[in-house]
C-alpha cells in the first residue's frame, strides 16, 4: 500500500527494485544450474561450493563511488599540480576540449600509520593506524570508457556495453553462498539508482539466481516483502495453508512427480520464512550504542553510508556472499573542494568502522573489502560556463583505489601515475586484471570459471587477464 | 641349369637384400613424409591456434620464454630449461603433460583446450620424430590435402577465405556444419497424407526407435486453455470452453480445427506472436545507456509486426522488409516519378510517402533496436558499436548465426570468415540512423495524441516556468554585481568570454540546493520539449549515405543530413581483433560465403553485392530472404516451433553452429523449412498444421513416468505435451482478462500500466540529471491493455514483467527463461498490483454470479476452465465465509496517489543532498482501480479467494 501522508513521498532513499533473485530451491528449473565445473547442483544454484583452490578470502564488500574520485584529491599526491594550478594546460587526456587549465588539489596530504600510506587531510577517520595500516592503495588501474555508465558496466560486469554478470553475480555462481534463507549478492544504493542502473549487478547470460538483490536501507527492504497493512501474518499464514491445498490437490489429477510444481509450492513457505529473516537482517537496533555511534547512524552526514555499512558487516556475518555499496556525488567536474569534502566525510567514518570492526570481530582475513569508483579524474579542467571552473573531467588512464583484508597486502602503495596523475605509468593493469585478481583471492581461476553462452564458454575477463600479484600478501 | 639355378637363387637373394633395403629406406621416408604430413595439417593449425597467441608473439611478449614458432625453440623449451618435445618421445618433454594440464594447464581456458584426439595428434607427431618441413613443403602438403574435400578427419567448407591458410583449409565435422548444407526434405513421405501426419510419422520414428510410448490425446478442457495460450496469450473464457467442449463431443477432430481456424483469424494471434519477434530483435521504446533517450514513435514498428503476423505477411518479405523497406520505398517513389532522384531526396526530406512506401519505412525499425547512444564516445568508435551491432542481430535473428565472434578473428568453430564477417559490416556501411518524417497511416491509431500532448506540455510548462524564476534570480544578482563593479550588464552568454574578475561568479545569486534545481529544470525543459517529437508523423528508420556526422549528443536528434562535401571515400577493412586502427585487407560488401548460395550469380565474385551507396541492403536482404537460404528456413520454422513447443527442434534458435545444440529431428526440420518456402512462407499454415498433429495435442503427463526419467529425460521425443509456465504477459494480460479488467487496444502511443509506485517513483540517474517519475495512464480503460501496448524503458522495467522473465532487451532473447524465483511469490501475494485485480475480480463475481457458491463456480470456470470439486467447494466456501469475520476486523486505509513529489539527488556541485519538487498531473484527476478500502468485507474476503486462485500452480501453468 502506499501510504502517502506518513511517507511524504519524500522518494530517493533508495527505494527497491523488483528484479530480485533469492534463494531457490527450483534446481530442476534451473536448467543451467550446474556449477563451474559442470557437478550438478541438486541443493540449488546457490548452495555453497568449494573455491577452486584455498581462497584469501570468502567474502566481499565493495564500496562503489560513482561519479569517480579523483586520485589526486583522495590518495594520491600531486604536488606538481599545486605548482602549476590554473597555468594553461596541454594535456589530451579526458574528454573536455578547448582551452584547459590544471587545477591543483584543494586539499593538503600527510602520510599515516606505520605503513606511511598517503592521504589527503579530509580523511579523519580512515587515518587512524589500526584503520590505515590495513589499507593497500593502488594507483595503477586504466579503465577505458569516460562515460559514466560504460564505465559503471565496465567496472561492475568486465564489458562497457552492458547486460553482462556482475563480478558479485560471477562469485556467487563460483562459490553459491552461506546462507540459503538470504540472497546471496545484495546491492544497496544511496539516493537514486547509478547511471545504467540494474545493468550494474545483473546476473546478464547467467541463471537468475545470480543477479545482485537490491535491499533498501528504510521501509520495506525487499519490493512487496510485506503484506498490505490489513492482511496479517496470521491472515497470509491461512492463505498459504489453503494455497498449499490446492497446490496439492492439482498436483495429485496429475498422477505424476512434477519437481517444478513441487518446489514452486515450497517457494512460497520460503518467502512466508523470509519476511521475518529479512527485517531482523536489518534491524540495527540489535547493535550496540557504540556500534552505531561508530558507524556514524548518529550524524546527518554519515547515516546513509553508516546504515549500509553495519548492515554489509551483519549480512557477511550471515552468510551474505558479495555486498555492494553505491555511493554518488563525486562528479565534481566544478566546486571540487565542496564536493569532495562532503563525499569523503559522508564515507570517511563509515569506512573506517567498517573496517576496525571487521578487525575487532576476526572477520577482515576473510572479508576483501574494497573502495574504488569507475574512473579517476584529469588534472585538469576546461572553462565551464566560461570562469575558471576548479574541477576536474573524467579520466580512464589514471584512477585510485582502496583495499583491505581478504589476501592483500595491508599497508602498501602499489602502482603509481605520473607527476600529474593523468596516467598510470607503474602496475599499470586493466580492469579485466583487476578482476581476475579478486577472484582469484576468492579462489576462483577466471579462466574456469565459465559459462556457456552464445556459442562459447564466457568469462569475467571476457578473453582472460592476469593476477596483479603485486597486491597479494 | 644348377648353376643357373645358383645364379637365380644368388641374384634373388641379391635383389630381395636390395629390395629389403631400398624398402626399409623407402619406409623410413614415407614415414617422415606422413610425420610432415601430420604436422603440416593437423599439429601446426594446433599450436598456432592454441598455443601462439602467448607463445609465438614477438621476443618480448613471448610468455615464460617458450616459443612454438619453431622447431628448435620447442626442443629447447622454455625458461624451466626442460625441453618441451623430445622427437621419438612423445613422455619425455613438457609439452604434452602441459596440454593434458597435468603440470601447467596449456592452454590455460576452459575454451581453448585441447580435445583428446588433438593431445593423440601432437604425441603421435612427437613419437614419429616432430618433423618440421618448410614453408614451401608445408604449402605442397597442404596443397595435396585440399584435393581430397572430404576425408577421414572432416570435410573443408569452401569460403571466401580466412586470414590463415590453416584456417581456410581446415577441417570440420559434417555433422557440425548440417545448418549450413541446403535443406534436404525426407523423401520417403506418403505424398497422400497430410503435413500434421508427416510431423507425426517423423517424430514416430525416434519414439519407435526408443520404444517409448506417446501419453494419449489431453482432454478438451486442457486443449482449448493450450491453443489459446499458446495463439493468444489469454486464457479462454468459459463460454469458449463450454462451445468447445460441446464442439468436441460431436466430432473431436473437427472442433479442434475450428478452434484453431478461429484463434488464428483473431487479432489476438498478432499480439502475442509480435512478442516473440520483440524477444528475438530486442524492443524497446528507449535507447538505453546514458540518456535512455526516447526513440519516438518506435510503437508503429510494434504495430507493423502484429499486423505483419495478423496478415500472414509472407516471411521472405517480412525479412526483406524490416532489412532494407527504405530502399524499397526509395525504389518506389523513383518508379512514381519517373526515375527522377531529385524527387526521391524530397520525399527523404519531406515525407511524401505512399501508405504502402511508409509501411516499408516503419519496418527498419528493426534497425534501430539496439542500445545506442554516443555520449562521451568518439565518432568513428560509436558508429562501429552501432555497425557491429546490426551485423549480429541480423546473424541471429534471421540466420541463428553468432556473428560476434568473427568481429575479431576468423570463426573458431563454423566457417564464417572474419572477411564475411566485415563484407556484411560494409553492406551495412552506408546505412545511416535517423528519424524520417512519415505520415501516419490509417491503421496506425492515433488515439489519446490530444491528451498526452496537453500532459506533455504541461510538464513543459512547469519546467519553464521553474527555470526562469532560477535564471531571473541568478540575473537579479549579476545586474547587481556589475552595478556595484561599475560595468555594464551582460547576461550570461555574452558574459561567458569575458576574463573571471570582470564579471560574477557563475552561479551568482542563487544557493547551492538552486544552483542544482537549475540544472534539473535545464534538462527537464529540453526532454519535454523533445517528448513533444511523439506526436509528429516521424518514424524511426534509416537512409543511406556514404558519410554523415553525428553530433556528440548526437542520439538526441537524429535527422537525415546533407552528405558531407568532403567525404572521405568509403573503403571497408577487415579490422584485426576489432580495432578499429588495426587494419587488413580491404572487402566488399558482401554475404556469407560458406553457404554456396550466390548473392549475385555468375558475377567474379558471387558472394559480393554491389558497392554502390544504395543496394547493399536490399541485396543482402534478399539472399537472406532467398528460398535456398538454408539457414533462413531453418531458423523460421525452428522458432515456430520453439514456441509451439517450448524447444526448438534445434534447441539453440540463434545459434545454427558448431556450438549450438544439434537438432533433435533433423528430417522434420528440414521437411517443415522446405514445405513453408514451398507454400508461400506462411506462418499461420505452419501453426495450423503444427497444431494439428498428433504431437501438439498429447497430454502433458507421460505415460510411463519411470521410464521416461531413464530414456528420455529431457523430453525430446516429444513423447508427451511439455507444460509451460505464462510468461510475463500472458501473466499480466490474463489476470486481466480473468478480472474482466482487459481493454482492447488498436495499438498506438505506448500505454502506462501501474506498475509498483516505489519504482516508478524511483529516482534514477541519467547523463546529467535524474530522469522524470514514471506515470501511469490516467484511466483504467487506457492502462490495462495488454502488455505488449506497454511503454518499455530501458533503464526502468516493470518489475512485474521482469520478475517473470520479460527478457532484457539488450541481448537477443532465443529462448525465456521461467526460472522460478521466491520474490515472484512476493509480487503474487502481497503487492499493490494483485491487490487491485483481486478486488477487482470479486467484483466482477459479484456482478455476475450468486450465491457464494455460484461465485465459486465462476471463479474457477474462469481460472481454471473447470468447475471446483466438491470438496474445493467446501474448502473455498469456509475459507471465504471465515475471512469475512476476519475482514470486519481489519480495515484497510484508503490509497492516495501523489500529484507532486519531492526528490532528492546528491549533487556534484556541492557533494550535498538537495531537494526538489516535480509534478504529477496524471493524479490530479486520476482514476484509480478500486481500492481494498472502498469495498465491503464480503468483496475483500472473496478477494482473498481470487487471490488464491491466481496464485496456483494450475493457474501458473500452461497445461
Amino acid at each position: 500500500m502506499m501510504d502517502a501522508t506518513r511517507r511524504g513521498f519524500l522518494y530517493g532513499l533508495g527505494a527497491t527494485l523488483g528484479s530480485v533473485a533469492l534463494t531457490d530451491l527450483l534446481a530442476a528449473e534451473a536448467s543451467s544450474g550446474a556449477g563451474p565445473s559442470g557437478e550438478a547442483t541438486s541443493q540449488g544454484p546457490l548452495a555453497s561450493k568449494p573455491p577452486m583452490f584455498p581462497a584469501r578470502a570468502k567474502n566481499v564488500i565493495m564500496l562503489f563511488m560513482e561519479g569517480g574520485p579523483g586520485h589526486m584529491d583522495t590518495f594520491d599526491p600531486k604536488p606538481e599540480l599545486t605548482r602549476l594550478h590554473k597555468q594553461e594546460s596541454k594535456l589530451t587526456a579526458g574528454q573536455e576540449t578547448g582551452f584547459k587549465f590544471f587545477v591543483g588539489s584543494p586539499f593538503g596530504f600527510r602520510k599515516v600509520g606505520q605503513s606511511g600510506i598517503e592521504m589527503c587531510d579530509q580523511w579523519v577517520h580512515l587515518a587512524d593506524p589500526y584503520v590505515a595500516d590495513e589499507l593497500c592503495n593502488y594507483r595503477g588501474c586504466q579503465a577505458e570508457s569516460l562515460n559514466h555508465p560504460e564505465a559503471l558496466f565496465h567496472m561492475n560486469t568486465g564489458s562497457r556495453l552492458g547486460g553482462d554478470p556482475a563480478l558479485g553475480a560471477w562469485t556467487t555462481y563460483g562459490l553459491g553462498s552461506e546462507n540459503q534463507n538470504l540472497p546471496g549478492y545484495v546491492v544497496m544504493t544511496e539516493l537514486a539508482l547509478p547511471q545504467g542502473g540494474a545493468g550494474n549487478w545483473s546476473n546478464g547470460f547467467l541463471p537468475p539466481h545470480y543477479q545482485g538483490t537490491r535491499l533498501r536501507p528504510e521501509g520495506s527492504p525487499l519490493l512487496d516483502l510485506a503484506s498490505p497493512s490489513f492482511k496479517t501474518r496470521q491472515h497470509q499464514r491461512r492463505a498459504l495453508d489453503e494455497l498449499a491445498r490446492l497446490n496439492r490437490s492439482h498436483l495429485e489429477s496429475l498422477g505424476a512427480e512434477d519437481q517444478r510444481l513441487m518446489a514452486r509450492m515450497e517457494s512460497y513457505e520460503l518467502a512466508y520464512r523470509m519476511q521475518t529473516e529479512v527485517p531482523d537482517l536489518i534491524d540495527l537496533s540489535k547493535e550496540s550504542q557504540q556500534t552505531q555511534e561508530m558507524y556514524g547512524l548518529d550524524q546527518s552526514e554519515t547515516a546513509t553510508f553508516g546504515r549500509q555499512c553495519l548492515m554489509a558487516r551483519r549480512m557477511v556475518e550471515s552468510g551474505v556472499r558479495f555486498v555492494q555499496i553505491f555511493s554518488g556525488g563525486w562528479d565534481s567536474h566544478d566546486y571540487l573542494e565542496r564536493g569532495h569534502t562532503s563525499r569523503i566525510k559522508s564515507v570517511d567514518k563509515p569506512m573506517a568502522a567498517l573496517i576496525r570492526d571487521l578487525k575487532q570481530r576476526g572477520m577482515l582475513e576473510d572479508t576483501l573489502v574494497i573502495w574504488t569508483g569507475e574512473f579517476g579524474r584529469t588534472p585538469d579542467n576546461n572553462k565551464r560556463g566560461g570562469v575558471y571552473s576548479l574541477g576536474r573531467g573524467h579520466n580512464n588512464q589514471a584512477m585510485t583505489m582502496l583495499m583491505a583484508g581478504g589476501g592483500v597486502k595491508p599497508g602498501a602503495i602499489v602502482g603509481g601515475t605520473d607527476e600529474l596523475g593523468s596516467s598510470a605509468v607503474e602496475c599499470v593493469h586493466p580492469i579485466r586484471d583487476l578482476h581476475v585478481t579478486l577472484l582469484h583471492l576468492l579462489g576462483l581461476d577466471d579462466n574456469k570459471l565459465t559459462y556457456f553462452h552464445a556459442g562459447r564458454y564466457k568469462q569475467l575477463s571476457q578473453f582472460g587477464g592476469q593476477v596483479i600479484q603485486e597486491l597479494i600478501a | 641349369m644348377s648353376s643357373f639355378r645358383l645364379s637365380t637363387v644368388l641374384l634373388l637373394a641379391v635383389l630381395l637384400l636390395a629390395r629389403a633395403t631400398t624398402g626399409h629406406a623407402d619406409e623410413a621416408k614415407e614415414a617422415n613424409e606422413a610425420n610432415e604430413r601430420l604436422f603440416t595439417l593437423k599439429v601446426l593449425p594446433l599450436l598456432k591456434d592454441k598455443c601462439a597467441g602467448c607463445h609465438g608473439g614477438a621476443a618480448e611478449d613471448i610468455k615464460g620464454e617458450f616459443s612454438v614458432l619453431s622447431r628448435a625453440e620447442l626442443l629447447r623449451g622454455g625458461e624451466s630449461g626442460e625441453a618441451a618435445v623430445v622427437p621419438g618421445h612423445a613422455d619425455e618433454g613438457t609439452l604434452l603433460e602441459a596440454i593434458r594440464w597435468e603440470s601447467w594447464e596449456m592452454p590455460p581456458k576452459e575454451n581453448d583446450r585441447l580435445s583428446d584426439q588433438q593431445i593423440a595428434v601432437i604425441s603421435r607427431w612427437i613419437d614419429g620424430g616432430a618433423a618440421w618441413p618448410d614453408p614451401k613443403a608445408q604449402q605442397r602438403y597442404r596443397e595435396e590435402a585440399e584435393k581430397e574435400l572430404v576425408n577421414e578427419d572432416g570435410m573443408i567448407a569452401s569460403t571466401s577465405g580466412g586470414t590463415s591458410a590453416e584456417w581456410t583449409s581446415r577441417r570440420y565435422q559434417p555433422e557440425d556444419l548440417w545448418a549450413f548444407q541446403a535443406v534436404q526434405p525426407p523423401s520417403d513421405l506418403d505424398p497422400q497424407a497430410a503435413p500434421s501426419q508427416h510431423i507425426d510419422t517423423l517424430l514416430q520414428r525416434r519414439l519407435d526407435k526408443a520404444g517409448i510410448e506417446a501419453a494419449p490425446r489431453a482432454d478438451a478442457a486442457a486443449l482449448i486453455r493450450r491453443a489459446t495460450y499458446d495463439l493468444h496469450g489469454l486464457p479462454p473464457t468459459p463460454e469458449e470452453v463450454a462451445a468447445f467442449e460441446q464442439a468436441w463431443q460431436q466430432t473431436p477432430d473437427r472442433a479442434w480445427q475450428d478452434l484453431i481456424d478461429r484463434l488464428l483469424e483473431s487479432p489476438r494471434y498478432g499480439e502475442r506472436w509480435a512478442r516473440h519477434w520483440m524477444d528475438v530483435t530486442r524492443y524497446a521504446d528507449t535507447g538505453g545507456m546514458a540518456n535512455d533517450f526516447e526513440r519516438s514513435n518506435l510503437w508503429r514498428y510494434r504495430d507493423y509486426l502484429i499486423r505483419a503476423f495478423n496478415n500472414d505477411k509472407p516471411y521472405n518479405e517480412f525479412v526483406v522488409e524490416q532489412l532494407a523497406g527504405d530502399e524499397l520505398a526509395d525504389a518506389s517513389v523513383r518508379e512514381r516519378h519517373q526515375g527522377d532522384e531529385a524527387a526521391v531526396r524530397r520525399a527523404r526530406l519531406e515525407g511524401d510517402y505512399t501508405p504502402e512506401e511508409t509501411e516499408w519505412l516503419i519496418a527498419t525499425g528493426f534497425l534501430r533496436l539496439g542500445p545506442w547512444d554516443n555520449a562521451m564516445i568518439d565518432a568513428d568508435e560509436a558508429r562501429q558499436i552501432y555497425l557491429d551491432d546490426v551485423v549480429n542481430i541480423t546473424g541471429q535473428t534471421f540466420l541463428a548465426t553468432t556473428m560476434r565472434c568473427c568481429k575479431c578473428h576468423d570463426h573458431k568453430f563454423d566457417p564464417i570468415p572474419t572477411r564475411d564477417y566485415y563484407r556484411m559490416y560494409a553492406a551495412f556501411a552506408t546505412t545511416h540512423m535517423a528519424e524520417r518524417p512519415a505520415p501516419f497511416l490509417e491503421v496506425e491509431s492515433r488515439e489519446g495524441f490530444d491528451q498526452g500532448r496537453a500532459h506533455v506540455r504541461r510538464l513543459l510548462d512547469f519546467a519553464q516556468a521553474e527555470k526562469n524564476r532560477l535564471v531571473e534570480k541568478r540575473e537579479a544578482a549579476a545586474r547587481e554585481w556589475f552595478e556595484k563593479h561599475d560595468l555594464p550588464y551582460k547576461n550570461e552568454q555574452q558574459r561567458k568570454s569575458l576574463p573571471d574578475e570582470q564579471k560574477p561568479p557563475r552561479h551568482v545569486g542563487l544557493t547551492i540546493p538552486e544552483q542544482g534545481q537549475l540544472k534539473v529544470r535545464e534538462q527537464d525543459e529540453w526532454i519535454w520539449q523533445r517528448r513533444l517529437e511523439r506526436y509528429e508523423p516521424m518514424v524511426q528508420s534509416v537512409y543511406n549515405a556514404k558519410a554523415a556526422r553525428i553530433a556528440w549528443n548526437g542520439a538526441r536528434k537524429l535527422r537525415i543530413q546533407k552528405p558531407p562535401k568532403k567525404a572521405q571515400p568509403l573503403v571497408n577493412h577487415i579490422l584485426t581483433g576489432g580495432a578499429l586502427t588495426a587494419l587488413g585487407d580491404v572487402v566488399q560488401p558482401g554475404v556469407l560465403s560458406a553457404l554456396s548460395l550466390p548473392a549475385s550469380p555468375g558475377a567474379e565474385d558471387p558472394y559480393l553485392v554491389t558497392p554502390d551507396v544504395d543496394g547493399r541492403r536490399l541485396e543482402l536482404a534478399k539472399w537472406i530472404a532467398h528460398r535456398d537460404n538454408p539457414l533462413t528456413t531453418r531458423a523460421i520454422v525452428n522458432r515456430i516451433w520453439q514456441y509451439h513447443f517450448g524447444k526448438g527442434l534445434a534447441a539453440n534458435a540463434n545459434n545454427f553452429g558448431a556450438k549450438g545444440a544439434k537438432p533433435t529431428h533433423p528430417e522434420l526440420l528440414d521437411y517443415l523449412a522446405d514445405d513453408f518456402v514451398r507454400h508461400g512462407w506462411k506462418m499461420k499454415r505452419l501453426h495450423r498444421y503444427i497444431m494439428l498433429s498428433d504431437a501438439y495435442q498429447r497430454a502433458s503427463v507421460p505415460a510411463d513416468q519411470e521410464r521416461l526419467q531413464l530414456e528420455d529425460p529431457n523430453n525430446e521425443l516429444l513423447s508427451y505435451f511439455p507444460p509451460r509456465r505464462l510468461t510475463a504477459e500472458e501473466l499480466r494480460d490474463g489476470i486481466l482478462a480473468i478480472t474482466g479488467e482487459l481493454t482492447p487496444s488498436r495499438g498506438g502511443l505506448p500505454i502506462m500500466p501501474e506498475i509498483n509506485m516505489e519504482v516508478a517513483l524511483q529516482p534514477r540517474m541519467i547523463q546529467f540529471s535524474l530522469a522524470p517519475a514514471y506515470q501511469p495512464s490516467r484511466s483504467p480503460q487506457q492502462r490495462n491493455r495488454r502488455t505488449i501496448y506497454a511503454y518499455h524503458v530501458r533503464g526502468q522495467a516493470d518489475p512485474f514483467t521482469q520478475l517473470f522473465n520479460q527478457p532484457n532487451p539488450n541481448e537477443s532473447c532465443e529462448r525465456r527463461e521461467s526460472a522460478a524465483v521466491t520474490p515472484q511469490a512476493f509480487t503474487l501475494m502481497n503487492s499493490d498490483m494483485i491487490t487491485d485485480r483481486s478486488i477487482a475480480f470479486a467484483l466482477r463475481l459479484q456482478r455476475e454470479a450468486e450465491p457464494l457458491e455460484q461465485q465459486i463456480q465462476r471463479a474457477f470456470q474462469l481460472v481454471f476452465s473447470r468447475d471446483a470439486s466438491p470438496t474445493q467447494l467446501r474448502d473455498m466456501k469456509t475459507y471465504v465465509r471465515d475471512m469475512v469475520s476476519y475482514h470486519r476486523q481489519h480495515v484497510p486505509e484508503p490509497v492516495e496517489y501523489p500529484a507532486v513529489i519531492t526528490r532528492s539527488l546528491v549533487e556534484e556541485f556541492s557533494g550535498d543532498t538537495f531537494e526538489y519538487t516535480e509534478i504529477l498531473p496524471v493524479f490530479e484527476d486520476y482514476v484509480a482501480d478500486t481500492k481494498p478500502a472502498e469495498v465491503s468485507a464480503e468483496t475483500r474476503a472473496l478477494a482473498d479467494m481470487c487471490l488464491l486462485l491466481l496464485n496456483t500452480n494450475e493457474f501458473l501453468y500452461v497445461p
